[in-house]
């Protein structure tokens, strides 16, 4: 299935609804930088356990990623893009609210989208996720050439087929030229964190749970790259979202 | 029915990938799983994974321990699966699509790329 959303840029997406609903509200899954919801979810056995849990799932490739546009300029990647997209697709659909749950990038992208249209979001997960600036140390001119936390991710996945290097370039430039900033804090909307414990990128996801009202669930012995699909992460959000 | 023993090896997992880390077994040896259910996660350069069970059937032998390193092909668990009665004896050692049934998207051929 595919959005093509007004604008230059078409997001794709997929919309799996279980046999059984359980009568939940959809959960939109929100992939990490340099991924896709493939890799980041349905090969993490996210897409299955949503699915047995009776819950519809719409996981769109955000944009400069996986099957979508690849833009290369990096204005096309300041957050509210994201968000329009996000909002447009949601439209489309006729879905007038969703559960949020984020990885990495996508975490920062549910942040900005529940306090963009709160009304259009019941509960929102953040996984690996922190308000530490992601891109710290790095050199986004030429991304991946040094060593900071962020040029290890960038070289990973700028190498994956199908990733467009450059397009993921603009868009790690377009998401710093607006750094995360946890004020306002999102409040009236019920947060869950989870993060590795040895996920660096993830460092004050416990503060910032503790500044929203919410909650923050620690997966141990994983870091960035291997928490989203453990076990425990999925069951823990498998009990917020039927909490 | 008759039962026998099935055993599922590493699958190759794309990208040229060679071997992956057993991160966490979601079955333990005597649990009865059904296909497609989640089996084991493992990690590679790339990503992290859950594999899904190729059959429906018993552990009776998980091959791996949890860190270890596995190579592409060799073995992760063996199965105790109700023998095939009306199926040919040789030639059921392909692997088994994990998702052929789901309304995936339709849309992963690439479009020529500028």
């Amino acid at each position: 299935m595919s959005a093509n959303l007004a604008g230059d840029v078409t997001m794709r997406y997929v919309d799996l609804r279980p046999q059984a609903s359980g009568g939940g509200v959809p959960v939109l899954l929100l992939h990490g930088f340099g991924t896709d919801f493939s890799m980041n979810w349905r090969a993490a056995g996210w897409a299955q356990a949503l699915e047995a849990a009776g819950l519809r799932v719409i996981g769109p490739d955000l944009r400069g990623h996986g099957t979508s546009d690849k833009p290369a300029d990096s204005a096309s990647y300041l957050p509210e893009h994201f968000v329009a997209d996000l909002l447009a697709m949601l439209d489309e659909l006729g879905v007038d609210k969703v559960d949020v749950v984020g990885y990495s990038m996508g975490s920062r992208l549910a942040w900005e989208l529940a306090l963009t249209a709160p009304e259009r979001v019941g509960r929102v997960v953040l996984g690996g996720f922190g308000p530490k600036n992601a891109f710290a140390g790095a050199d986004l001119s030429d991304p991946g050439s040094g060593d900071a936390p962020f040029d290890l991710v960038y070289r990973t996945v700028a190498a994956l087929p199908g990733n467009d290097a450059a397009a993921l370039a603009a868009c790690a430039r377009g998401q710093a030229s607006r750094p995360f900033d946890a004020d306002p804090p999102l409040t009236g909307i019920p947060l869950l964190l989870v993060s590795g414990a040895g996920d660096t990128l993830a460092e004050g996801a416990a503060e910032l749970a503790e500044r929203c009202g919410g909650t923050h669930v620690e997966v141990p012995g994983r870091d960035h790259a291997n928490a989203v699909s453990s076990r425990l992460f999925r069951q823990a959000v498998l009990d917020f979202l039927a909490d | 029915m008759a039962q026998e023993n099935f055993t599922f090896t590493l699958p190759d997992l794309g990208e040229g990938l060679v071997e992956a880390t057993v991160l966490e077994w979601q079955v333990a040896v005597g649990d009865v799983v059904e296909r497609n259910a989640p089996l084991v996660e493992v990690e590679t350069t790339k990503s992290a994974v859950v594999i899904p069970s190729p059959k429906a059937g018993r552990v009776v032998e998980l091959h791996a321990e949890e860190e270890q390193v596995v190579p592409v092909g060799d073995p992760l668990v063996t199965f105790e699966v109700e023998a095939a009665a009306d199926a040919p004896q040789a030639g059921i050692v392909g692997r088994v699509p994990a998702e052929e049934a789901r309304p995936a998207r339709r849309v992963r051929l690439r479009p020529p790329s500028d």
